[in-house]
């Protein structure tokens, strides 16, 4: 089962973090949250993502409900107050505040568990075999391929510019003024490697119509397809029953 | 879409992400993080601007945090403005590109407030929050609070986004800007 799991095709684990998400906003909480939350766990934890999940999704959690507390309990109390070492705290945000905090925990970690399982690459060439556009596999791999080098390229404008004597420091009229000389070069570079990739684009026939062939093929049996297809429906009817009740 | 721009995107998409490194280095009060997307907006047109914002929040989703995702609304508004803005010469001059980014910021900010009410309780975990926690101080009614908060962030951001993307146009060499279609971009 756990060896399945994670072998599993990339679109089953979407439509699965889509019905979990669904289910998150739609079931009131605290049942549909908790629910969502400790399935989207089970999975993260089943194939070796349960830390790493659980800390993206309190990352996003906690704060917020910090946030939430500070706002609507003691900044502008809501409903009736209570003092606490002199100061008005309104007990009712509490519950509001744990509640909208749970809901978005269990939506990135129900996310995050596909974000965290999935190589982007796989879920590009999983999305390819079901006929995404040859144009948006290409933006999606290569803007996943440009990311460090584009990391790389900042790092190396910073340290160039500071050796020039560029500084980073002083008032904020002085650090809007330095951003030009950074940000500058490295735009200007991209947009010209844009021209050359063009070039090496148009020389492979990227414009070309008709079926390409892949050369990994990711796995989709026919039980995974017809998972798939009931998730889909659950998260639809989900979602409808959310409108009308 | 042309070639060029198609080849353009992905490099815009990693310059919204990488952008970090340098607003981070001169401790900048902004995020910079629409910078690409108002670039290609600005050399190829509207759809390739809401290509490149679409993009760059599913990619930051795949990468950062899911949380990204929801506010692929948002980068699209900026892309579709930009490149609406393009079209009227808004980048020919940096005092033109700064009202192109009051405007971009102006609808980019009232277009997150629905997001950030629906799923965040009106209040984000960060400068933007921190606006609206002072603001609710006030006694502004939670909507107005979030959305000045967010509006007045996105202003200032896109108006500085836009008035950098002016300078590089215009530094652009004129055989790239040809290649866009541009007579030159700061002609």
């Amino acid at each position: 089962m756990i060896a399945r799991l994670r072998r599993i095709n990339p679109l089953t684990a979407v439509a699965a973090a889509v019905l979990l998400v669904a289910m998150t906003y739609v079931v009131p909480p605290p049942v549909g949250p908790l629910v969502a939350v400790t399935l989207s766990f089970m999975l993260a934890a089943m194939t070796g993502a349960g830390r790493r999940v659980a800390v993206l999704a309190a990352a996003v959690a906690v704060p917020t409900w910090g946030f939430l507390v500070v706002m609507n309990a003691l900044v502008a109390p809501e409903g009736e107050t209570v003092r606490v070492a002199g100061v008005a705290f309104a007990p009712g945000a509490l519950v509001p505040a744990a509640w909208i905090s749970l809901r978005l925990g269990a939506a990135v970690a129900a996310l995050g568990w596909v974000v965290m399982t999935t190589p982007p690459q796989r879920l590009v060439r999983a999305l390819a075999q079901r006929g995404l556009p040859a144009w948006s596999q290409y933006l999606l791999a290569a803007s996943l391929a440009a990311v460090p080098e584009a990391r790389r390229r900042a790092g190396e404008v910073l340290d160039a510019q500071r050796c020039r004597g560029l500084a980073a420091g002083g008032g904020p009229l002085a650090r809007l003024r330095a951003t030009l000389p950074l940000a500058g070069p490295l735009m200007v570079s991209l947009v010209t490697d844009a021209e050359r990739r063009a070039i090496a684009l148009d020389a492979r026939a990227f414009d070309a119509r008709g079926e390409r062939t892949s050369l990994a093929e990711v796995a989709d049996p026919n039980e995974e397809r017809m998972l798939r297809m009931v998730m889909w429906g659950a998260s639809v009817a989900l979602v409808l029953w959310g409108f009308v009740r | 879409m042309s070639t060029i721009a198609l080849a353009l995107i992905p490099r815009a998409v990693a310059l919204n992400l990488a952008i970090g490194a340098i607003v981070a280095a001169l401790k900048l009060p902004v995020y910079l993080d629409s910078i690409g997307t108002v670039l290609v907006a600005a050399l190829a047109g509207p759809l390739a601007g809401v290509i490149t914002g679409v993009t760059s929040n599913l990619v930051l989703g795949m990468l950062s945090s899911p949380i990204f995702i929801a506010f692929i609304p948002v980068t699209a508004v900026i892309g579709v403005t930009a490149g609406i803005a393009s079209r009227v010469g808004a980048f020919r001059s940096v005092p033109r590109a700064l009202v192109a980014g009051v405007v971009i910021g102006l609808l980019a900010g009232a277009t997150s407030v629905p997001i950030v009410l629906a799923l965040f309780g009106g209040v984000t975990a960060g400068g933007t929050g921190i606006v609206t926690i002072v603001l609710r101080a006030l006694d502004l009614p939670l909507a107005s609070a979030a959305l000045i908060a967010s509006v007045s962030v996105d202003v200032i951001d896109k108006m500085l986004s836009c008035a950098i993307v002016a300078a590089v146009l215009a530094r652009l060499p004129r055989r790239i800007g040809a290649r866009f279609g541009l007579p030159h971009p700061a002609a």
